[in-house]
């Protein structure tokens, strides 16, 4: 019983990874491109063709399919409110990977926050 | 580099985006549902069970919302920081509750009241840190 719960935990970390490889590729694309966007619709369009061309977001995409394909597995073994409390911690890794692959700012203040956010997760989810 | 501030029309977006997933679970889940009789014995059943499934409308609604949240994801990454992205991304922790409350009239307990309001001092901390830099750059 124990082990099993180990490896749903496992999964769940994997899940989390994958996620936050594919809004690093993403984001990395975007960022690559450069753009000021306005509210102009074809400026918009334009940048959305420039990014589905870039095989980094691709390469992301197959990232949010294996996740996602793992997380169906997960909810079909584990009890919904644990997966959910214990996918909170994804947010960790999307400071980590923005701070030190990105090179975002992540401050006191940001940090501050995604903790109180995933606190708040663990206890929507587990009430 | 191109400016980072988070505006309210950002955060619109945001949520914006939030209620297009939202979306998406739901059209994915109910074309799914239409073939709850089905059961898998092999693994190229699952072709069949696509098949079975593309027939149902709601699929194709629940793969457009996917498009658009992508353009509206990628649109609002162009804006702002992953970091500060993503966490304010969790307002639809926030939505849902607060949905049911409003128009289901559902009770929610103290603990999950306690969490509703971590998680939006939560956004609000992340949002603030996002001005801040703003200010400094």
């Amino acid at each position: 019983m124990k082990e099993s719960l180990i490896f749903i935990l496992f999964l769940i970390v994997l899940t989390s990874i994958c996620d936050t490889i594919n809004q690093l590729f993403l984001k990395s694309a975007i960022n690559s491109l450069n753009a000021s966007l306005t509210g102009n619709i074809l400026k918009i369009l334009r940048f959305i063709l420039k990014l589905i061309i870039m095989p980094r977001v691709w390469i992301g995409f197959l990232f949010a399919v294996l996740s996602l394909c793992i997380w169906l597995f997960v909810l079909s073994k584990a009890d919904l409110n644990f997966a959910f409390s214990a996918d909170s911690m994804h947010y960790i890794f999307i400071a980590l990977a923005s701070r030190f692959v990105l090179k975002e700012k992540v401050g006191l203040k940001r940090w501050a926050g995604t903790i109180f956010i995933i606190l708040g997760i663990i206890l929507v989810s587990l009430s | 580099m191109f400016k980072k501030k988070l505006t309210l029309k950002i955060l619109l977006f945001l949520i914006f985006s939030d209620i297009l997933e939202t979306l998406t679970q739901l059209f994915f889940k109910k074309s799914a549902l239409t073939q709850s009789q089905f059961f898998p014995a092999k693994i190229t059943d699952i072709l069949i069970f696509l098949k079975a499934v593309s027939a149902s409308w709601f699929l194709w609604l629940g793969f457009l919302t996917v498009v658009l949240t992508f353009v509206i994801w990628s649109t609002i990454l162009s804006k702002i920081d992953l970091s500060v992205a993503i966490p304010i991304a969790s307002f639809s922790y926030i939505l849902v509750p607060l949905i049911s409350i409003i128009f289901l009239h559902e009770k929610i307990s103290l603990i999950r009241w306690v969490g509703i309001l971590f998680i939006l001092a939560g956004v609000i901390f992340v949002s603030l840190s996002s001005k801040e830099k703003e200010a400094i750059g």
